[in-house]
C-alpha cells in the first residue's frame, strides 16, 4: 500500500490556493503620464516659431484615437466582449453634436459630454439586447449593427442621407484654427485614460475582468454579470461618442462614409490588440503606433488599397505572434518598463 | 501478476500550461475493473487523456504490455487496443445509432467484417437494434452511455477507459452500466474508469486509485480503499459513508 | 398573382446562389469552428478568376468554375498551414479566428484592389442578359443557371458528406471533435480538407456571382452580413439549414425590394441576422446553441 499523509495533502492544497492568489502589486510611475500631458498642453506654443500644423494634426489625431481605443477597451479589453460595431457610437456622437452645431451654432466641444451621454444611452439599450450572446455571436451581431446603421443613416434625409451635411468651419487664423479641437481631444484623451485606470482598479473593473476570464463562474460568484456588462458597454459608448462629436466639426462635415465604414471600428480593435487589450497603457501605445503606421503608409504607398492591405497584414501578424500586444507581452515577460506600467 | 498497463511518475498538462499531473502512477491488471476517484479538478480526466495520447507526456512513462506509449497519437494508441470514452458527450448526436457504431470501426484497416461485427453487437444490446435509425442525440442518457460503451467493443480492445460513465444517470441505470462493465471484464476486457461518486465506483470495482492535486495518493484493492479511515474522511464524505 | 410568382422565382434563383456562397462558410465553421469573415473576400477572388478567364480568353465562367475551385482550394491549403493550424490550440480560438479572418479579409481586399482597382466589373456571357418567358413570367437565364449549378454542387457535397468515408470523418469531427479523434479520425487532416473544400466552394460561388452581380473588391463587406445571416439563421454548421435559410430570406428580400425599394431589401438580411442572433442563436434549424 502506498503511503498517505493527510497533512501533506492539506499543505499541498493550501500551497495550490496561494499560487492562484499570486502576483503582488507593483509600484507605478504617475509622473510619466502627467509629464506627457504637460508637454502636449504646451506643444502649440511651437506655432509662435513656425508652422507646425501637421504636427498638431498628428497629435490631435492620435489623441482622438486614444479616446476611441481606450473607450473600446473598457468593453473589449476589460470585459472581453469584442465589438466590431463601435463606430455606431462614433456616428451617434458625431451626428448628435453635428446636427445641433449646424442648427444652433453651439460648439461640439461644449456638446461633447452630452453627445457622449446620448451614445451611452444607445449603448445601454443596445447592450441590453446584444450582450445576451457572447463570443463569435456577439462579434457578428456587432457587425450586423454597423450594417443596419449604415443603411439607416444613408437613407435618413433629415441628416442629409449618404451625402451628409457640411458644418461651418471656425474663423480663427489658420495657425490657430486647429487648437480648440487639439485641446478638446488632448483633454478628452487624458480624461479617458484616467477613467479607464480608475475603472480597472475599482470593484467594477475587477468584476469585468472576472467576466472576461469566465463568465459563468463570475456569475455564480455573485457578480451581477448582466448589469456589469451592459454598464461597460454604455461607458465605452460614452467615450467613443464623445470623440465622434468633436470629430465632425474638426472635419467640417458629417457623412455616413466617415463614421460608419468598418475601418473605423477595425482601427479601435487593432489599436487595442497592438498595444495590449485589457491594459490601460495598451490603447495609448496602440494609437500612437497606428497613426505612425498610417502616416508611413500614406506617405510611402499612397493608395488606400495598399493601406487596407497593410492594416490587415499587421493585424494578422499581431494576432498570430503578439496576441497580448506590446504591453501585455512585456508584462508577461516581466520586462514592462515602469513608466508604462499603468495597470 | 503481470501488469497490462503501467503509469509511472507521470507529468502532463495542457499545451504549454502548468503541469496538471505531477507524480501520478497507476497499474492495471488484465480483466479487472479499476476505479479512479478524487475531488473535482484532481486531474482524473487529464490522466486518461494523457494515457490515450491526447496530451503530451512530459515526464515519466506509460507502458502498455511492456511497450512505452510515449509520443503516440490517439489513433495509434487506439490501434494498440486502448479505447477511451470521454466525459459526457462521446457520441455523434446527429448521426444515427448505426452510423455511430460504424464510426466505432473507423480505425479498422479492413472493413470487411465491420457490418457483421455491428450486427453481433446489436444482438447483445437489443436496444441499439431497436433504435438503429434514430439520431443518437435523441436517446436517453442511459441509452447513450450504452451505445458509447458498446461502440468500443467493435474493435475488440484490451482496455476500455471510461470517464464518468454514470454522470447524470439515475441510480438504477448506473447499476445497469456497471453490469455491462462487469460483463465486459468477464470477457477479458480491462476496465479503467473515473467515478465522481467514489462509493458506488469502489463498490463495483476490483482496484481503487485515489488521485488528488495531480498525483496518486493511494492505490490498492477496492475494499481496502473503501475501508481506509483517512480516505473515508477526505474523499468519501466522512465516517458515515462506510 | 403573376407578379407574386415572378418575385418568388427571382428570389429563389438568387437564393440558390446565396446558398452556395453560404455553404462553404457553414462547412468551415462546422468542422473547424472558424467564423470565416474572409469567406466573401475569397468569393471575390473566385469572381476575378472567372472574370479574367472570360475577358482575356473568352472562356465561359461556368467552365472557369473548376479552375476557380482549384485555385482557391490551393490558397486555402496555404492559409491553413500558415495561419489556422497554429491557432487551433489557442484558448479563445473561436473568437480569435473571427478577428484573424477579419484581418485576412482586409488583406485579400487590399490585394485585389491593388491588382485590379476598385472598378465595378461583371462577366458578360450571352446568357447573363438573356431570359426565358413562361407566360408573362420572365426568368433571367444567368440567375437561373447560377442557381441551378449552385444547388447541384451543394447536392454533390451533401452526398459526399453522407456516404463517403471521408464524409463520415467530416461529419463526425463537426459533431464531436474529441470523440472523432479518439476513434481514429485524423482531425487535423479533416480540418485541412474541409477548409480547402469550403474555400473551394467560395471559388465556385465566385464564378457564378461574377455574372449575376457586378462586383469590386470592397463589395465583400456587403456580403459578409448577408452570408452571416444565412448561416446563422440556418444554424451554424448545417448546410441544409443554410440552403433553406438562403431560399427563404432571398424570397423575403425580393418582396421587400419590390415593394419598398432595393436599399431595404438588403436590410432584410441584416435585420434577420440581428434578430436571429438575439432570439435564437442556434438558428432556426439548429438544435443547440453552438456560438453562444
Ligand atoms: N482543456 C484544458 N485546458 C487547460 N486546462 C484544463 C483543461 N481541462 C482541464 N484543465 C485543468 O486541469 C485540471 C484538472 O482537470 P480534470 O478535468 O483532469 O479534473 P477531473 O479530476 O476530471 O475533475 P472533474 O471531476 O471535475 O471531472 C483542472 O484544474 C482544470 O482546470
Ligand atoms: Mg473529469
Amino acid at each position: 500500500m502506498t503511503s498517505l499523509d493527510t497533512n501533506e495533502v492539506i499543505t499541498a492544497r493550501k500551497a495550490y490556493y496561494a499560487g492562484l492568489a499570486g502576483e503582488a502589486d507593483k509600484g507605478r510611475s504617475v509622473w510619466f503620464p502627467i509629464a506627457v500631458l504637460a508637454l502636449l498642453l504646451a506643444l502649440p506654443a511651437l506655432q509662435f516659431t513656425g508652422n507646425y500644423n501637421y504636427l498638431i494634426h498628428l497629435v490631435l489625431f492620435t489623441a482622438s484615437y486614444v479616446v476611441m481605443a481606450s473607450g473600446w477597451n473598457i468593453l473589449g479589453g476589460f470585459a472581453g466582449y469584442i465589438s466590431l460595431g463601435h463606430n455606431v457610437f462614433f456616428a451617434i456622437g458625431g451626428y448628435f453634436a453635428g446636427m445641433i452645431f449646424a442648427r444652433y451654432g453651439i460648439s461640439t466641444i461644449i456638446l461633447a459630454p452630452l453627445a457622449g451621454l446620448v451614445a451611452a444611452v444607445f449603448g445601454y439599450v443596445i447592450g441590453l439586447i446584444t450582450l445576451r450572446v457572447r463570443g463569435p455571436s456577439f462579434i457578428i451581431s456587432s457587425l450586423a449593427l454597423v450594417m443596419i446603421f449604415k443603411i439607416l443613416f444613408d437613407n435618413w434625409d433629415f441628416v442629409g442621407g449618404s451625402n451628409g451635411l457640411s458644418l461651418p468651419a471656425n474663423d480663427l487664423p489658420v495657425q490657430w484654427a486647429k487648437l480648440p479641437y487639439y485641446y478638446a481631444f488632448v483633454v478628452m484623451a487624458a480624461f479617458t485614460v484616467w477613467a479607464s485606470y480608475r475603472i480597472r482598479h475599482s470593484k467594477f473593473g475587477l468584476g469585468l475582468r472576472a467576466i472576461s476570464k469566465d463568465e459563468i463562474k463570475s456569475e455564480s460568484a455573485g457578480i451581477n454579470t448582466r448589469f456589469y456588462k451592459v454598464l461597460a458597454f454604455a461607458i465605452s459608448a460614452f467615450f467613443v461618442g464623445m470623440a465622434g462629436a468633436v470629430w465632425g466639426e474638426y472635419l467640417t462635415y458629417i457623412r455616413p462614409n466617415i463614421f460608419l465604414i468598418i475601418l473605423v471600428s477595425v482601427n479601435m480593435v487593432l489599436m487595442c490588440i497592438l498595444g495590449g487589450k485589457g491594459t490601460v497603457a495598451g490603447p495609448v501605445i496602440g494609437a500612437i503606433l497606428l497613426v505612425v503606421f498610417n502616416e508611413f503608409f500614406v506617405a510611402t504607398l499612397g493608395a488606400s488599397e495598399i493601406n487596407i492591405f497593410a492594416t490587415g497584414m499587421i493585424m494578422m501578424l499581431c494576432l498570430m505572434f503578439f496576441p497580448l500586444g506590446i504591453v501585455g507581452t512585456l508584462a508577461r515577460l516581466k520586462k514592462l518598463p515602469r513608466i508604462l506600467n499603468w495597470d | 501478476m503481470e501488469k497490462l498497463l503501467e503509469v509511472s511518475s507521470l507529468t502532463a498538462g495542457y499545451g504549454d500550461g502548468p503541469a496538471i499531473l505531477d507524480g501520478a502512477h497507476l497499474s492495471v491488471e488484465p480483466g479487472k475493473i479499476h476505479c479512479i476517484i478524487g475531488p473535482n479538478g484532481a486531474g482524473k480526466s487529464t490522466l486518461l487523456k494523457a494515457i490515450c495520447g491526447m496530451l503530451k507526456i512530459r515526464k515519466g512513462d506509460v507502458k502498455f504490455k511492456g511497450q512505452s506509449l510515449k509520443g503516440l497519437r490517439p489513433d495509434q494508441v487506439l490501434r494498440k487496443g486502448i479505447c477511451f470514452v470521454p466525459q459526457e458527450r462521446a457520441l455523434f448526436p446527429k448521426m444515427t445509432v448505426r452510423e455511430n457504431l460504424r464510426m466505432g470501426g473507423f480505425s479498422l484497416a479492413d472493413k470487411s467484417g465491420l457490418e457483421k461485427r455491428i450486427d453481433e453487437i446489436e444482438e447483445r444490446f437489443p436496444i441499439l437494434r431497436e433504435r438503429r435509425d434514430q439520431h443518437a442525440g435523441t436517446m436517453s442518457g442511459g441509452q447513450q452511455q450504452t451505445l458509447a460503451m458498446a461502440r468500443t467493443l467493435i474493435i475488440k480492445p484490451d482496455i476500455v477507459m471510461l470517464d464518468e460513465p454514470s454522470l447524470g444517470l439515475a441510480p438504477k441505470i448506473v447499476a445497469e452500466m456497471f453490469d455491462i462493465m462487469r460483463l465486459m471484464a468477464g470477457e477479458g476486457i480491462t476496465i479503467l474508469l473515473v467515478e465522481q461518486n467514489a462509493l458506488t465506483g469502489l463498490k463495483n470495482a476490483d482496484w481503487g486509485v485515489v488521485l488528488d492535486l495531480g498525483r496518486t495518493l493511494f492505490e490498492g484493492p477496492a475494499d481496502e480503499v473503501l475501508s481506509d479511515p483517512r480516505i473515508q474522511e477526505l474523499y468519501l464524505g466522512g465516517k458515515k459513508a462506510a | 398573382m403573376g407578379e407574386i410568382i415572378q418575385i418568388v422565382i427571382l428570389g429563389l434563383a438568387l437564393g440558390g446562389v446565396y446558398a452556395l456562397m453560404g455553404s462553404g462558410l457553414s462547412l468551415v465553421f462546422g468542422v473547424m469552428r472558424i467564423v470565416n469573415l474572409a469567406h466573401p473576400s475569397l468569393i471575390m477572388g473566385g469572381a476575378y478568376v472567372a472574370y479574367w478567364g472570360f475577358k482575356l480568353y473568352g472562356v465561359d465562367p461556368l467552365i472557369m468554375l473548376p479552375v476557380a475551385v482549384v485555385i482557391l482550394a490551393a490558397t486555402a491549403v496555404i492559409l491553413y498551414k500558415l495561419v489556422f493550424e497554429r491557432e487551433a490550440r489557442s484558448a479563445k480560438y473561436s473568437e480569435m479566428t473571427v478577428l484573424l479572418t477579419f484581418a485576412l479579409a482586409m488583406v485579400v481586399e487590399g490585394a485585389l484592389g491593388t491588382a485590379f482597382t476598385n472598378t465595378q466589373r461583371v462577366t458578360s456571357p450571352d446568357y447573363a442578359t438573356d431570359a426565358f418567358f413562361i407566360g408573362d413570367v420572365f426568368i433571367p437565364k444567368g440567375q437561373l443557371y447560377a442557381g441551378m449549378v449552385s444547388l447541384a454542387i451543394i447536392g454533390a457535397l451533401a452526398l459526399f458528406l453522407k456516404y463517403s468515408r471521408f464524409g463520415y470523418a467530416i461529419r463526425a469531427t463537426t459533431q464531436n471533435r474529441e470523440a472523432a479523434e479518439l476513434l481514429g479520425v485524423n482531425v487535423n487532416l479533416v480540418g485541412l480538407v474541409s477548409f480547402a473544400i469550403g474555400i473551394g466552394l467560395a471559388g465556385a460561388a465566385g464564378s457564378l456571382v461574377s455574372f449575376v452581380f457586378s462586383f469590386y473588391p470592397s463589395k465583400h463587406w456587403e456580403w459578409i452580413a448577408i452570408l452571416m445571416s444565412l448561416v446563422v439563421l440556418g444554424g451554424m454548421g448545417s448546410i441544409l439549414g443554410t440552403v433553406l435559410a438562403s431560399l427563404i430570406l432571398s424570397v423575403i428580400a425580393a418582396f421587400v425590394g419590390t415593394y419598398f425599394g432595393a436599399t431595404w431589401s438588403t436590410l432584410t438580411f441584416f435585420v434577420a441576422l440581428f434578430v436571429v442572433l438575439m432570439v435564437r442563436p442556434q438558428g432556426l434549424f439548429g438544435e443547440k446553441p453552438e456560438l453562444a
